[in-house]
């Protein structure tokens, strides 16, 4: 029922959005960076904390992203009940590393969760995030009921209009996204936009409607993080999201930072091509994203910083 | 003495209750199960587990009752303690009059005939009547079905003032026959209760029957000495009706041991005695007839519980069937079919057991004589892979315990995946959803065609029939992929282990 009802409301907006056009007016604008600022920072040869303090000033400093006050979601991938070294889940010392820094630039509250996809207590506890990020002064929220999402309209969504978002990222003044860098069955490869889907509450809707678009769709919604910090401390090169055992896991010690989504993305997706070819022309999402002018994949353009430490 | 000891018999069958009922909580699979073994040292779940690590435990209910007579039904046993409550909470509403107890001889024709047709479907294999009236499994369903969701309903409320606090616990699934039977029975004990006392312990209930019969052995016996003076504050404190002061006789088959009477009697002319050997002294005719009585149905008692105990040991499966109509799926530790319906009398520790709470009680997945017990149900979510929790908490042997490496590699069942329904072949679009989700590997993703999108594969002999690939399969009306149940668990094969390739890298690669 509910199914329908959406269905008949996406046909008819998309219709009006074809018949609208373009609408940049739309997009959030983003803040406009000073010059000597990158928009790109790669950093490989550390420690996960240690890869984070060096990224973040090349970014200009957290303060640059987090004011006085403010209330800040932290979202990393919690998705499955493994541990750290598993390399299922985002770093849980790259978490409390970020959550320290926000704490220290004057949020007023930090906040982790993550919509899980096995049971969210096992993964909330073997990932280790939930302890570190406790332990680093952020408050836990929960993530696996429906009651803790609302439904947003995604203007700009093709197969997407709209969407149960988490009401943590709805009702805070920003987010910071941080995935884990991992190859992915289903949608090829799993970063910083296919970490939205743990934002969203029903899945199943992402993967029976065109998967690869609506993860560029979810990259739509208004409420965009201010930060994507990619984890690549360790890294899985086959078998993902999930893993068979230690062969599937690199490590790789790298971090990826940026403000355009598509770009972090794009530079973890060929750091990533290094231990397993994978080419941007098979990552469906990124490629419509790019058309999509959600961010840009040509790296070129952009100031990047590598940093080996 | 006897004040004391009424206390303390009081206060630990409160706590056993209260303890007891806690294990069919919601929150009692979060917190590792320190009291499972409590449900253990319940008859019925003893008697059906005895050859599977409740041997101890029978033995130790058995000797109780060689010593002291029914003691299980005074102190052990849920259903009683909460009928003593409801006795005491209606007798606040009743005249002084009413309030007591009066002697009744019993209803010995009954009580034997319904122990017979309980047990001889039992020794058959069959455990749908014990499973009906059984106090112990009974009162699991109350508390599963009934009382947690009243507890679950609190605990949300309570989630949606302190949201960052506590969290919204899902509710688990509707179950008609188990609701309905919950519901039935409390109803028949609240009523049986407020009027009569224990009536249903002394009328119909099975372990009652049986632990009567035991309790003629018994070597102390509540007697009446010679100092009582018939003034009948004994008999108007017995809640099952068995003191006969006229003829100075206690009926031992219905005593639960509660020592109301002795606490009660100023005279200290009600006691336990040293009874061995003293049965034969009976002079009278009459006597000795009522006493043959009492020794055939000991007998008869005896003969139908090693009957049980014997039929497990040989292994009887279940002598009816009847035809199953959908798709069953054990819980790991199940072993089979067969071996769940031996032994499960539905008390629903495992399902409550469940944090994934995908164990549901069955309507007719398992046949007629399977209903209301556990089967897997891979709608809301699905069952956990490091996760055993319920193989722990079977105190009948019908769920055997598995250690978590076990349990990784039980085969409660096998995915089917119909190519036909998928949405990467139906729509042309990525999806993977199964293979993401699948922690065995049973499913990979291949290249479809010259397509450029990726197919799921599957492997049978490593799936496990977890239904994570049911569970979030994405496809409608009907699913790409489901999970068949296996009658008999298997041990599913390990998926074949890649060779770890290092590579070291210098660049960023862009």
């Amino acid at each position: 029922m509910e199914r329908r009802g959406f269905l008949k409301v996406a046909a008819a907006s998309s219709l009006l959005g074809f018949l609208g056009g373009g609408s940049s007016i739309l997009r959030a604008s983003e803040p406009a960076s000073p010059p000597n600022i990158n928009d790109l920072v790669a950093v490989m040869g550390g420690e996960p904390e240690a890869m984070y303090l060096r990224a973040i000033k090349e970014m200009g400093g957290i303060s640059r992203f987090v004011k006085k006050g403010q209330r800040v979601v932290v979202k990393p991938n919690i998705g499955w009940n493994k541990k750290p070294e598993e390399a299922a889940n985002t770093n849980p010392q790259l978490v409390a590393a970020i959550v320290k820094d926000c704490l220290k630039a004057g949020a007023s509250e930090v906040v982790v969760f993550d919509h899980t996809c096995d049971s969210w207590m096992p993964c909330y506890k073997n990932s280790g995030i939930e302890a570190a990020a406790k332990a680093a002064g952020a408050r836990i929220a929960f993530g696996h009921d429906e009651k803790y999402y609302r439904m947003v309209n995604i203007p700009r969504g093709v197969r997407m209009k709209q969407a149960k978002i988490h009401e943590e990222i709805l009702d805070c003044d920003v987010w910071i996204n941080v995935p884990v860098l991992k190859n992915h069955g289903g949608a090829r490869m799993t970063i910083s936009m296919k970490n939205f889907m743990g934002i969203v509450w029903d899945r199943k809707f992402l993967h029976a409607n065109d998967l690869q678009q609506c993860i560029a769709d979810c990259s739509t919604i208004s409420k965009m993080p201010v930060l994507n910090i990619v984890d690549a401390y360790r890294i899985m090169t086959t078998n993902g999201p999930v893993g068979k055992g230690p062969e599937d896991v690199q490590l790789a010690k790298a971090l990826f930072m940026s403000t355009d989504i598509v770009a972090a993305d794009t530079a973890a997706l060929k750091f990533f091509s290094q231990f397993r070819e994978m080419k941007l022309s098979d990552v469906g999402h990124i490629m419509i994203a790019e058309k999509m002018k959600i961010g840009t994949t040509d790296l070129d353009k952009l100031q990047v910083s590598r940093i080996k430490m | 003495m006897y004040k004391t000891l009424k206390w303390i018999r009081v206060a630990l069958s409160l706590l056993i209750l209260i303890i007891l009922t806690l294990n069919f909580f919601y929150f009692s699979n979060t917190s590792p199960n320190f009291s499972a073994v409590l449900l253990k040292f319940q008859f019925v779940p003893s008697m059906l587990g005895i050859l599977t690590g409740s041997a101890l435990f029978f033995i130790i209910l058995i000797i109780l009752t060689f010593l002291f007579g029914r003691v299980y039904c005074s102190t052990l046993c849920p259903v009683g303690t909460f009928q003593d409550i409801v006795s005491r909470f209606a007798s606040l509403f009743k005249s002084k009059k009413n309030r007591r107890y009066k002697y009744s001889k019993g209803y010995d024709w009954l009580r034997y005939s319904v122990l017979v047709l309980v047990m001889l479907p039992l020794i058959g294999g069959i455990t749908l009547p014990i499973a009906i009236l059984d106090p112990y499994s009974n009162w699991g369903r109350i508390s599963s079905q009934l009382f947690d969701r009243g507890v679950q309903t609190i605990n949300n409320i309570i989630a949606s003032i302190f949201p960052n606090t506590f969290y919204i616990n899902n509710y688990s699934h509707f179950a008609l026959a188990a609701l309905l039977a919950a519901i039935v029975f409390l109803l028949v004990i609240i009523c049986f209760s407020a009027i009569r006392g224990r009536l249903y312990c002394n009328t119909i209930c099975p372990v009652g029957s049986i632990l009567g019969g035991l309790s003629k052995f018994a070597l102390f016996k509540p007697e009446i000495n010679g100092n009582c003076n018939q003034c009948m504050l004994c008999v108007s404190k017995c809640k099952s009706q068995c003191i006969d002061v006229k003829n100075h006789k206690i009926d031992v088959s219905r005593c639960v041991a509660c020592l109301d009477c002795m606490q009660g009697c100023n005279r200290n002319a009600i006691g336990y005695r040293f009874a061995f050997k003293k049965v034969e002294n009976k002079s009278s005719e009459e006597g000795k007839n009522i006493d043959k009585q009492g020794r055939r149905r000991a007998i008869l008692t005896l003969g139908l519980l090693s009957g049980v105990v014997a039929a497990r040991a040989a292994k009887i499966g279940p002598l009816v069937r009847t035809k199953a109509e959908k798709n069953a799926i054990a819980p790991p530790g199940a072993v089979s079919f067969e071996n769940l319906k031996n032994h499960c009398t539905t008390c629903h520790a495992c399902i409550s057991a469940c944090p994934s709470q995908i164990i549901k009680p069955a309507l007719l997945e398992y046949g007629l004589e399977g209903i209301m017990m556990p089967t897997l149900s891979y709608k809301d979510h699905f069952c956990t892979y490091e996760c055993n929790k319920c193989s722990q908490v079977c105190p009948n042997g019908a769920l055997l315990p598995l250690s978590i490496e076990e349990k990784k590699l039980c085969q409660i069942g096998k995915a089917k995946y119909c190519l036909k329904e998928c949405i990467v072949y139906r729509d042309g679009t990525d999806c993977g959803a199964c293979d993401e989700h699948c922690p065995t590997n049973a499913i990979t993703m291949v290249p479809y065609k010259d397509t450029g999108l990726y197919i799921p594969k599957l492997d049978r002999n490593v799936c496990i029939g977890c239904g994570a690939c049911e569970y979030i399969c994405p496809a409608s009306p009907v699913k790409a992929i489901i999970v068949i149940g296996n009658e008999e668990h298997q041990i599913a094969m390990e998926a074949a282990k890649e060779e770890k390739k290092e590579v070291k890298i210098d660049e960023f690669g862009f």
